[in-house]
């Protein structure tokens, strides 16, 4: 209780501070129920977070979450955030950008998401999956999608080719799945051409702590993504390929999500998904004898998101999953409504007219 | 013979190109006034209202180049007013994707996902009110309203518009705003002419 109070007086706090200065503030929260029928899990999640300009080209993000299930062991709504059942800081940073041209200049500091692969908290948790991939899932060993960093990121280019470098400590705010501290990297190199935008992400950083085996090294992970759009049509994907700890392990899997959202189709989007995780590592037995163990999990998602007139979001999907990544049942589904409203105060006149 | 036919001929021609000169004169220098308002939800000030005036016949001249920006999860302005034939620019001004598109009505269009720094664009060349949204982002809206007019403006934060260079005379006038019927009527426009526009 006493945590729970401590953050929500920080985020007000902060948000407050950041608000009576700023040109422009939004406020947007939102409030996610749901139910997974594999392992009978209900899930509650809440997100309040504050953005917008301190002054022109300088801006803040501040978000706090509490998202808690019903059943530990599941990976059902690991969509962007983690299910600790207390409330958390997630992101909290300011940057300022700059731009000549056609180029453009960015840094950032404070705690923000790793910006490795697909990583955006509205790629994850809005558009339609009520699941993060099994690639990105907190559960694999990977680099999950509620990865934080502390740090500083700058990124430069233009909108047709970009780099990205950040250099922090983890943040993560996981209770289960946190990094060890100490000093770690993401680069990203973005390419964008026509429809077609390009990625290719590494990160080498601390690893789990405590990791399955309490192995030493570095987690290092590289990654491949790309999207593509057509007119109603949405494909995107990651492979991510590296080791958790140290080379005695392996991670390697990726997904392909294909999403339509045409108009005939109203508040309607339709999804699709399919993935693969392989996790090999080396285990000892207790004669001394190593031998390669590999694991396989496969998944395919169909699902929907439907906006409701009110602020509402209605998600449903079905799933088809292996052995090891369900928790039971080999279909099941996952159901959540989400309710969302945002306040937007801004000192700015009508100048765009 | 010749030389001097043309100096006869050319006071002739001078008065008449002066006449001439002044006769376009008396047709462009119309009598050019304008139409101040207001615009209430109730008594409250509205500032997301569009206001114009029926001229199909309106002088022509080459729209100019409007902007809705994508930045900090928002549309700015929420509301745009633009004549048929403008062609607006969407910027991504945000370190996100965004995805603008329209299904709903008015002009249908789906711009794709695009990054920071790149820019889309849409002509509209119909009348109509166009609904915008972000596929990634659900809080994301706003609205382009495209009129056939010369003569329309967007109200100000205070309610308050102001339709300036209408020549006099009486004119059909609507009035919308997002989520209620368009207000309709009839307005003379000339010299301090004002206008109150109410949704009950």
């Amino acid at each position: 209780m006493k945590t729970f109070t401590t953050a929500v007086v920080f985020l007000a706090s902060l948000a407050t501070a950041l608000s009576a200065h700023a040109q422009s503030v939004t406020t947007e929260l939102d409030v996610t129920a749901g139910y997974s029928s594999d392992a009978r899990t209900w899930a509650g999640s809440t997100q309040l977070r504050s953005f917008g300009e301190i002054k022109p080209r300088l801006r803040f993000n501040v978000e706090g979450t509490w998202a808690k299930r019903s059943v530990d062991g599941t990976d059902a709504f690991d969509a962007a955030f983690p299910y600790g059942g207390r409330v958390q800081l997630n992101e909290a940073y300011v940057e300022y950008s700059a731009q000549r041209g056609a180029f453009m200049a960015n840094v950032r500091g404070g705690q923000y998401r790793s910006p490795f692969g697909i990583y955006s908290r509205a790629d994850h948790g809005y558009n339609g999956f009520l699941r993060a991939p099994l690639i990105r899932s907190e559960y694999y060993w990977s680099v999950n999608n509620t990865m934080l960093e502390r740090g500083v990121d700058l990124s430069v280019g233009t909108s047709h080719l970009s780099a990205e470098v950040s250099i922090g400590t983890p943040g993560d705010n996981n209770h289960e799945f946190k990094r060890e501290s100490g000093l770690g990297s993401v680069v990203r190199v973005q390419a964008y051409f026509k429809n077609v935008i390009v990625g290719a992400s590494h990160i080498n950083t601390k690893p789990y702590a405590p990791n399955p085996w309490e192995r030493p090294g570095r987690m290092d992970f590289s990654s491949f993504d790309v999207r593509w759009s057509l007119p109603g049509v949405q494909f995107r994907g990651e492979w991510i390929f590296g080791q958790e700890a140290d080379d005695e392990s392996k991670t390697r899997g990726g997904y392909l999500d294909t999403i339509v959202h045409t108009r005939f189709m109203g508040p309607v989007t339709a999804v699709f998904r399919t993935e693969k995780l392989d996790w090999h590592y080396l285990e000892t037995n207790e004669n001394g004898i190593t031998t390669p163990e590999d694991w396989r999990g496969l998944r395919q998602t169909v699902g929907t998101r439907v906006r409701i007139p009110g602020g509402l979001t209605a998600q449903f999907n079905v799933l088809r999953h292996s052995e090891l990544v369900a928790y039971k049942k080999p279909t099941a589904f996952d159901i959540g409504l989400t309710y969302s409203i945002r306040d937007n105060r801004s000192k700015r006149s009508k100048g765009d007219q | 013979m010749r030389k001097h036919f043309i100096n006869r001929l050319l006071p002739v021609t001078s008065i008449f190109a002066v006449t001439l000169a002044g006769l376009s004169l008396n047709a462009v220098s119309v009598d050019l006034a304008g139409l101040k308002g207001t615009v209430l939800s109730g008594t409250k000030p509205e500032s997301s209202a569009v206001v114009w005036l029926e001229a199909p016949n309106g002088p022509q001249s080459a729209p100019p180049m409007k902007t809705i920006h994508q930045r900090n999860l928002q549309f700015t302005p929420h509301v745009l007013a633009v004549r048929t034939g403008t062609t607006v620019d969407f910027p991504n001004e945000d370190r996100v994707f965004h995805n603008v598109f329209s299904f709903k009505d008015g002009k249908a269009f789906d711009l794709g996902i695009y990054p920071v720094g790149a820019t889309k664009k849409v002509t509209f060349s119909v009348p109509g009110v166009t609904r915008l949204f972000c596929n990634i982002h659900p809080g994301m809206a706003a609205y382009i309203v495209a009129v056939d007019s010369p003569y329309f403006s967007a109200s100000n934060n205070d309610g308050t518009f102001a339709i300036n260079g209408v020549p006099s005379g009486t004119y059909k006038y609507h009035a919308w705003k997002p989520g209620r019927d368009v207000l309709s009527g009839s307005v003379t426009v000339q010299a301090g002419a004002t206008l109150e526009l109410v949704w009950k």
